[in-house]
């Protein structure tokens, strides 16, 4: 049986709707910051419980505009996990701040007992991760942030509507970062992005930043950047935003029956702890595995598109020699990048297809 | 009788059966990052700048940010470009750390070969001229002094693909040559989009890696990079619109061509664009100088005509540039010609009788005066 990891050709097959939107906006000529984009960023702010969204390129400009509205730059550090996207550094190092990382707990998102110990003078933002939609522990995060007096800004690109003690994460921080990359829970057809804040300062800032500065059409009020969400993808994005929660909550029914299901199998298998006061949103259903790269390839050779988010630790890779990090740094990171093992949850496999999955793992261990 | 004449017909552009099956071809396979379309306008642009090699980013912007970094430009480094530009140059400069040195423009609205000398310095490393209009700066000249100093040469071709010195295309001069996509330029996507082209393959490899989060592969980062890539969706838009793009520029030409000849008696009151042998010219825009602007702009406007300004305050007198500490009067021709300069309409959904009324219109208010 075949168990595809991207489902984008089941996505959309309702597209007729988006091609009629798109007929619509070409007889506008609305390209550019229009009118989908602000019905987008008002209905994602709304879905969120931000008071602003603020429609950008990507989730990676979402980070580097959130970090240069604080004015990170050279000489500023900014703590992170290492267990993430290349895109959490890669913007850090792009606003010519240091990224400092801090290791991670076993549910894969930035220890909190550890940030204090990387706080310099020099540190501008802690950005912890909420990875693979598991939210952070942000009320720890938030009050070690609030003592030190500096500023949190989430990356959310992997977890929308994911939430502690029902508030949805992006709501914590002074900004938060979204992506809507094509393999997103809430994607469109190319790269986006959207920022959310509730701070109204912080958002005029980024609408100048996100469109070169332009307070007029004629007038330069700060230099800027071109970082702009298509009307094209805010179509497609104002569409699928209607299913969030279905798209949602089908993965945590499949993300449920396999942790039930693999619950046997705890010598082989860790199935990270999941808390009451958490919504997991599993844009990626993580679990730790013995004879990892094994199991991978019987469920690969038996049609389970099973994927490593990612086999090398950020602080590992060639790019970040600069920073002087080494084996053994990070221990959890380094141990976990071994022995995790994504599985397909997405909103268009069926019971059959999961019960499959779960079958092969068993025979896999048995 | 008012004719309407708007300054830009989008609407009309993608009403063709096959645009949507082109669309719809390119949704169906999925391929949403980086997908075969893309590598298709790749080629195609690439073949059309006589450049062995393009790379789609996500806007013009992009392109010249992009490009600077390839090249190692930061903080520290100085860029000489010119003022009279969109104020995504000068933006894209400060964005590398390094600082923009401008040098004032010549009668053509480009950059004055004959002061870049002055402007060079021992922090100089790139020469960043402007094809303003769809004019082609001086390439000559400026490939020639670039190479006496040993300096970088990127073209800003934003508004001027397919404008060509001696048959010889812009973009394939410099080490690289950066192009918008925006829906206001003559080779449009419904969104932000941007070119590089270059004949370098180190170039070509390193900006491939760039504006893809420096990945080699999945999972291996060989320099930490950006997120800067074209849409395969808006790539496929691009495809669309290349097969027009020689029918679009052979209209805008024309119609430059028309008001030229209409507007040529009034030597007193409106200076037509400058031409230049051997020199193509594409027309982004169509800038005349004239007297009386203010007057001009409200009587055209009333006759159902727009018209713009591009632009009417030079990037060195706008308000982040004070840092810079450049005034009023450093590059008196760039000021001059922000107080005359006046952009008509010349897009390819114009027909001749809307031409000849916006003549006209312009004919009587100076006839009137």
């Amino acid at each position: 049986m075949k168990v595809k990891y991207s489902y984008l050709e089941e996505q959309f097959e309702d597209h007729e709707a988006i091609f009629n939107a798109f007929d619509d906006l070409i007889k506008t000529g609305d390209y550019t910051l229009g009118k989908p984009v602000i019905e987008f960023e008002k209905r994602f702010a709304d879905l969120i419980g931000a008071r602003y969204g603020i429609g950008v390129n990507s989730g990676t400009d979402a980070l580097f505009l959130s970090l240069k509205t604080i004015g990170a730059g050279a000489g500023d550090e900014v703590i992170t996990s290492p267990n993430t996207f290349i895109a959490t550094v890669g913007a850090i190092v792009a606003s010519g701040a240091r990224p400092v990382f801090v290791d991670i707990t076993d549910e894969y998102t930035i220890d909190p007992k550890l940030i204090e110990k990387a706080i310099t003078p020099r540190t501008k933002a802690l950005m912890p991760v909420h990875y693979a939609g598991h939210p952070a522990d942000m009320d720890q995060i938030m009050l070690i942030g609030r003592k030190h007096g500096i500023p949190v800004i989430e990356d959310a690109c992997q977890a929308i509507t994911a939430a502690v003690n029902d508030k949805c994460v992006g709501t914590f921080g002074i900004t938060a970062a979204f992506s809507l990359h094509p393999l997103k829970n809430l994607n469109v057809w190319g790269d986006g992005g959207i920022i959310v804040t509730d701070s109204e300062e912080i958002r005029d800032k980024l609408v100048l930043l996100r469109n070169h500065g332009l307070e007029t059409r004629d007038q330069v009020a700060i230099f800027g950047y071109n970082s702009r969400l298509d009307s094209l993808q805010a179509i497609v994005g104002n569409h699928l935003i209607r299913n969030i929660h279905a798209i949602t909550e089908a993965r945590i029914k499949w993300a449920q029956k396999i942790d039930l299901g693999l619950a046997e199998l705890k010598d082989f298998i860790t199935i990270p702890r999941r808390r009451a006061n958490k919504k997991y949103v599993y844009h990626l259903y993580m679990i730790m595995c013995k004879d990892r790269d094994e199991l991978l390839f019987h469920l690969n050779q038996r049609g389970i598109e099973a994927k490593i988010h990612y086999p090398i630790p950020v602080h590992l890779q060639p790019a970040a020699a600069f920073l002087g990090y080494k084996q053994g740094d990070f221990p959890v990171a380094e141990s976990q990048s071994k022995s995790i093992l994504t599985l397909p949850v997405h909103q268009h496999l069926t019971e059959r297809q999961i019960d499959y999955v779960i079958e092969k793992i068993k025979e896999f261990y048995s | 009788m008012n004719i309407q004449v708007k300054y830009l017909d989008l609407p009309k552009q993608f009403k063709d059966e096959r645009f949507w099956a082109k669309l719809k071809e390119q949704f169906e396979t999925c391929q949403f990052i980086m997908g075969p379309e893309l590598q298709k306008f790749e080629s195609r642009f690439a073949e059309l700048c006589q450049t062995p090699f393009a790379l789609g980013v996500n806007s013009g912007t992009d392109a010249l940010f992009l490009s600077l970094k390839v090249l190692g430009i930061g903080s520290g480094d100085e860029v000489i470009t010119v003022p009279n530009s969109f104020v995504a140059t000068t933006g894209a400069i400060i964005a590398t750390g390094a600082t923009p040195v401008f040098v004032d423009v010549g009668p053509d609205y480009n950059m004055d070969v004959g002061l870049i000398e002055q402007a060079i310095t021992p922090r100089t490393k790139v020469v960043l001229p402007v094809h303003l209009t769809g004019n082609p700066a001086d390439m000559i000249g400026i490939m020639e002094i670039s190479r006496n100093y040993g300096l970088y040469v990127i073209e800003d071709a934003a508004q001027a693909v397919m404008a060509s010195i001696n048959g010889k295309r812009v973009g394939s001069f410099g080490d690289t040559g950066c192009f918008s996509l925006h829906p206001l330029k003559n080779l449009n996507v419904c969104g932000d989009g941007g070119l590089i082209t270059t004949k370098s393959k180190e170039t070509y490899e390193t900006i491939n890696l760039m504006r893809n989060h420096g990945l080699k592969n999945r999972d291996e980062i060989e320099f930490f990079g950006y997120n800067s890539r074209l849409d395969t969706i808006q790539a496929s838009i691009a495809n669309y619109v290349m097969s027009n793009l020689q029918s679009i520029i052979h209209q805008r030409i024309k119609n430059a061509e028309l008001y030229d000849n209409e507007l040529k008696g009034l030597d007193d009151s409106v200076t037509l664009p400058p031409r230049r042998e051997n020199v193509k010219q594409v027309f982004q825009t169509y800038v005349i100088r004239v007297k009386n602007r203010g007057e001009l702009i409200e009587y055209l406007n009333k006759h159902g005509v727009e018209t713009k300004i591009h632009y009417p305050i030079p990037i060195h007198l706008q308000r982040p540039c004070q840092k810079l500490e450049y005034k009023r009067g450093d590059f008196p021709v760039c000021e001059k010609q922000a107080e005359e300069i006046l952009s008509l309409p010349i897009h390819q959904y114009l027909s001749e009788e809307q031409i000849y009324y916006v003549a006209g219109l312009i004919k009587n208010f100076y006839g009137n005066k």
